[in-house]
């Protein structure tokens, strides 16, 4: 049988998800089998070669990443965007709601520890572009896996489906779904509840871990999430962060979970009155309804 | 999708003003465009039924009267009737305000005034296309009828109901007052009511209400449930009473926290509850007489049909999506979000919804729909709407809610207060339909402000939709800020259902301030 001709590659972002690649582990070898990975930063190979499938992480921040991307989309089958800053924009995407001298400035010279720092500028180094995108926004993509990173078990079934000739599906449920935590008060038709007053999730001594994090007056952006991240974060009894992205039916993440936290006041209400924006678009911005600040 | 397009000359009225052979000869996306004198004497309503049956057409689009007309007169209601009648959806038949939302407040600018037509015709021809048939259900209406209240007017329609074999539920917070209470001339009256076989009377407060026209369950303080086709409202001016009796009722009250009916003069004990009716204090015994009857008239009418049927205006939810977080369950006031216990999905108890669409703002998933207004509709409109360029003036949405919003600026229309052309209306069934989405898509189509009418404090047809609108729009002004957006460009103020004037003060206030706003800037 002939094999699936593979590339990836990095754009604006940690890399964190290639190293999801790795994390299948051993579950890599037998997809090896039967896929050949041409070009990737894992093996190290740099020049952008053909192949059926090409899988992208990051988002596009600067002109080289922009570039970058076209080449691969010029010389691939088909375009996976992997990961939150590939689909969505990612949390790179918040310096939307800055200019880009604000931004400059705050890395180069406002920073606390930098000094006599100056805005770098050289013809070799690519050029911020004002605002960060996400791939799809720049180039056709063919299929998105979001997450930050995703599970190598999202990244395994896409593959499979791929090879399969099927499109990798995405769940269009909340992770409330997939969320195993015991709900009580929010099941209950009552118009509101009472939790503690949480602003920070180090006050409390102690949490839960059977019951819904709302519940315990816990900011959780799991209602506005999309599942399929298999639940990681709230089973670590920790509160979602919202990495997956709105649901597909939402037109936005930010503005959905403001509508849908004035609903269940007081919960977790105070940790998100922190920084509604912040938090409600802190992995979304670039494909919310209005994605960049209109006046810088 | 066959649209006929009728548009009303307003006899004179509305075509003095609107270019109206303009818009029909501009309109194309219609299979059939037709300018009639007006829209409701009985020429143009066989003429719109010949178009309809020749045609084939399966929707309607009629320019011209306001929406009121047809929720709130009978004339109105029976061309709805009509259209039903000749296999039109409820959802495939749009309704343009020419008359009082364009040329009555845009007499002096008749080239604006057309354009501003154009688009709204747009708007209601985008909403026909794009919603789904509602559904319906039948009830089988219930020959009892619960009069709320001890005034004298409820005992005469009682009276009369119990003459046409009615069954009569007697509710009041107190004890009916022994008849020597009552003035002399109608004493005979209460004591015959009192010693009929077929009427109970209950003390105890109402804990729960729910239901259609022709079928309303009823829940009492001391575990009493009750069913009646219909109720009767006879309370007198007592207004602490209307207060406790409103978020059941949900009837709208006038400033003074009394009960209103619909129309003061043609409908005189319709409220805009339909199977709920109401027997206003009149300054005599007659008027309160009359209205007793009319009222006994109606629900006779209403309730001895073989069945009622009614549209199922409510909040859909798509299960595919739903995830099961519960925050509809806690949005609803009315208790109509429900958790299935198996599978831990939502769903809507048609009997309770009002279709309010509260909890279709507040479903984080977009798996709750309304089904009279989708959120794609209201995306759609508030584009189509961004399309009207001002030739100057400072182009402002007016999200206006079905209850006061709405009707406001109908009576500003009624009492000819006029006012700018870009002050570009749509209509929401609730101020809590208004989801946060809708605002951050008026901004990104280039209206430079966004203005909310909604119900004043404690006059929610929906208990909580104005409340809960504020909550979302509190968090949801740092999003605005966030985007270079002043915060000062969302404003939201409520009124009563009948302040024209305070509403058209309020919008250009808001148009001046953002004038200030952007010459400061």
């Amino acid at each position: 049988m002939k094999k699936l001709k593979v590339s990836t590659g990095h754009l604006d972002g940690c890399f964190g998800c290639h190293i999801a690649i790795l994390d299948m582990h051993e579950e890599l070898l037998p997809l090896l089998d039967v896929i050949d990975i041409v070009r990737s930063p894992i093996n190290d190979v740099k020049e952008i070669v053909e192949a059926d499938l090409c899988i992208l992480d990051g988002s596009i921040g600067n002109t080289k990443d922009e570039a970058v991307a076209k080449e691969f989309r010029k010389k691939s089958g088909k375009v996976l965007a992997l990961g939150t800053c590939a689909a969505l924009g990612g949390i790179n995407g918040l310096r939307n709601l800055f200019g880009l001298d604000e931004v400059l400035a705050r890395s180069y010279t406002e920073n606390e520890s930098t000094v006599d720092g100056r805005v770098p500028s050289s013809p070799d180094i690519p050029a911020l572009r004002k605002h960060v995108r996400a791939l799809h926004q720049v180039i056709d993509v063919d299929y998105a896996v979001p997450g930050c990173p995703p599970t190598p078990g999202m990244i395994k079934s896409a593959l499979v489906a791929l090879l399969n000739n099927q499109e990798p599906l995405l769940p269009k449920k909340n992770l409330c779904h997939e969320c195993n935590r015991v709900h009580k008060a929010m099941y209950e038709p009552k118009r509101e509840f009472v939790t503690a007053d949480v602003s920070s999730i180090m006050e409390l001594d102690e949490i839960d871990p059977q019951k819904c994090f709302l519940e315990q007056g816990l900011l959780c952006m799991g209602p506005a999430t999309r599942e399929g991240c298999d639940a990681r974060c709230v089973k670590g009894n920790t509160p979602c962060r919202g990495c997956m992205g709105p649901t597909p039916d939402a037109l936005e993440q930010g503005a959905k979970m403001i509508n849908a936290i004035a609903s269940i006041l007081p919960a977790g209400a105070l940790m998100f009155m922190e920084d509604v924006v912040g938090i409600g678009y802190r992995y979304s911005l670039p494909v919310s309804i209005m994605p960049f600040r209109e006046d810088r | 999708m066959k649209a006929g397009l009728f548009i009303s000359e307003g006899d004179g009225a509305i075509s003095g003003v609107i270019d109206v052979r303009a818009l029909e000869a501009r309109y194309d996306g219609a299979e059939v465009v037709r300018v009639l004198d007006n829209l409701h004497c009985a020429a143009s309503l066989r003429l719109i039924a010949e178009e309809v049956r020749n045609r084939k057409l399966d929707a309607v689009v009629l320019a011209g009267e306001s929406p009121l007309f047809y929720s709130r007169t009978r004339n109105g209601g029976r061309i709805l009737e009509m259209l039903q009648g000749l296999d039109i959806n409820a959802n495939r038949i749009g309704i343009v305000n020419l008359r009082e939302q364009v040329s009555i407040p845009h007499a002096k600018e008749p080239v604006e005034a057309t354009k501003k037509a154009k688009v709204l015709i747009d708007v209601a021809m985008e909403k026909v296309r794009v919603l789904r048939d509602v559904g319906m259900i039948e009830v089988a209406p219930k020959r009892t009828v619960a009069v709320i209240g001890s005034q004298p007017g409820g005992f005469f329609t009682a009276m009369r109901l119990l003459e046409r074999g009615f069954h009569i539920l007697f509710i009041d917070h107190r004890p009916v007052p022994p008849e020597g209470d009552f003035l002399p001339q109608v004493i005979p009256t209460i004591a015959s009511v009192k010693n009929h076989p077929d009427v109970k009377f209950y003390s105890a407060g109402i804990t729960d209400l729910y239901g259609y026209a022709g079928n309303f369950r009823i829940k009492l303080g001391g575990d009493i449930n009750l069913r009646a086709g219909g109720i009767v409202v006879s309370i007198g001016d007592d207004a602490e009473y209307a207060g406790r009796l409103y978020p059941y009722l949900r009837i709208e009250r006038d400033s003074n926290g009394h009960f209103r009916n619909v129309m003061s003069d043609t409908a005189v004990t319709e409220t805009v509850n339909p199977g709920i009716f109401l027997i206003p204090p009149g300054p005599h015994l007659s008027h309160t007489i009359a209205s007793a009857d009319s009222a006994a008239m109606s629900l006779d009418a209403l309730l001895s049909k073989n069945s009622v049927n009614h549209e199922l205006f409510v909040s859909e939810v798509d299960q595919e999506v739903c995830g099961g977080c519960g925050t509809c369950i806690k949005t609803c006031i009315f208790k109509a979000s429900e958790i299935d216990q198996v599978t831990k999905l939502s769903s809507t108890n048609i009997k309770r919804c009002v279709g309010c669409g509260n909890c279709v703002s507040a479903c984080p998933t977009g798996a709750r729909d309304q089904v009279s207004a989708t959120t794609k509709y209201l995306m759609s409109a508030i584009g189509i709407l961004s399309g009207y360029e001002p030739p100057n003036g400072i182009k402002v949405l007016y999200l206006a809610c079905e209850g006061c919003g709405y009707p406001s600026l109908d009576y500003a229309g009624k009492e000819g207060i006029e006012y700018a052309t870009s002050v570009m209306p749509l209509s929401v069934k609730c101020a809590g339909r208004i989801d946060t989405q809708l605002i951050l898509e008026a901004f990104r189509r280039g209206f430079r402000g966004v203005v909310i009418c909604k119900c004043s404090d404690d006059h929610c047809l929906n208990i909580v939709g104005n409340l809960d609108l504020d909550r979302r729009a509190n968090l949801f002004r740092a999003v605005l800020g966030s985007r270079g957006i002043s915060p000062e460009r969302l404003r939201i103020f409520g009124v009563t259902s009948c302040e024209g004037g305070s509403c058209v003060a309020n919008a250009m206030d808001f148009i001046n301030h953002l004038k200030t706003l952007e010459a400061t800037a």
